[in-house]
């Protein structure tokens, strides 16, 4: 099973037709269609904080597009809001980076694949879980 | 996708697939008895798949998942389908499917998006139905050929 999970600049770049990497990550939610279409168990994900921060409101009529796409919350619970705090405590990545690495590191997918503009970020938050950090 | 009720000469009618969407997102616990009717062979071999391999917790489950993987797969497509027609830039290549599948898998070509693109040109110019999976494999393939 496979795990796309989108960073702020991924969401930035869905979110805006006009942005310059908005393509590629077009192409990885096509990547995740083609997948699926062989019998593949393939999602693609946004960490609720990462909305936050990128302001992606799932209500607003603006996100009506983007809604369309699939892409999944991952829900900041207890567990991995603690998680989430001894990330940034550790490591002094933002929150919404601490957020993909406690979501990392609580999936049951086999393969984690994150569309990032920081890959170092996200190596170190999703510690000693190994991600693939695709940088965008 | 097949065309049907919902697609009018290849546009996705939006108020049919946010219908969907609201459904499948739907927190409902209830079920029903629908009245599609299932050849008794493929019931059968479901239950016995449940039964025996353990694939699912019940044949119900089981239906229930496919159908779920089905229509959440057909979704994620025609959502797209539906943002390429508003902004047709923004369509992603075959070539740019199978440099993400790269990254995605770890590819040893993951770095060389030029061979990708190229194998896309060569397969579709005799494969015009290729995927993105097959664009990859071939150029995997090719790579290892040559090395």
């Amino acid at each position: 099973m496979r795990t796309i999970i989108l960073d702020n600049e991924a969401v930035q770049a869905l979110t805006d037709p006009a942005h310059r990497k908005h393509r590629v990550v077009v192409a990885h939610l096509a990547g995740v269609v083609a997948s699926r279409r062989r019998g593949a168990q393939a999602t693609a994900t946004v960490p609720t904080a990462v909305r936050v921060e990128a302001g992606w409101d799932r209500s607003a009529p603006t996100a009506a597009a983007i809604n369309r796409f699939r892409v999944s919350d991952l829900i900041l619970n207890s567990d991995t809001a603690n998680l989430a705090a001894q990330i940034v405590a550790t490591t002094g990545v933002s929150v919404a980076d601490a957020h993909i690495g406690s979501a990392a590191r609580r999936s049951p997918a086999t393969e984690i694949v994150v569309l990032t503009s920081d890959p170092r970020d996200i190596v170190l938050a999703a510690a000693p879980k190994v991600v693939t950090a695709i940088r965008i | 996708m097949p065309r049907g009720r919902g697609i009018f000469d290849d546009v996705v009618d939006l108020a049919v697939l946010d219908r969907i969407i609201e459904l499948l997102d739907a927190e409902e616990e209830s079920t029903v008895n629908t009245s599609m009717r299932l050849p008794a062979a493929l019931r059968d071999a479901a239950a016995l798949a449940v039964y025996g391999l353990g694939v699912a917790s019940s044949t119900t489950s089981l239906t229930a998942a496919a159908l779920r993987s089905v229509l959440e797969t057909a979704v994620m497509a025609a959502g797209l389908e539906a943002h390429y027609h508003e902004h047709p830039g923004a369509r992603p290549s075959l070539g740019e499917v199978a440099i993400a599948l790269a990254g995605q898998g770890g590819s040893p070509l993951a770095d060389r998006p030029d061979l990708i693109e190229q194998a896309a040109v060569d397969v579709t110019a005799r494969h015009p139905g290729a995927d993105a999976a097959d664009i990859l494999l071939w150029a995997e393939a090719q790579q290892a050929i040559t090395a």
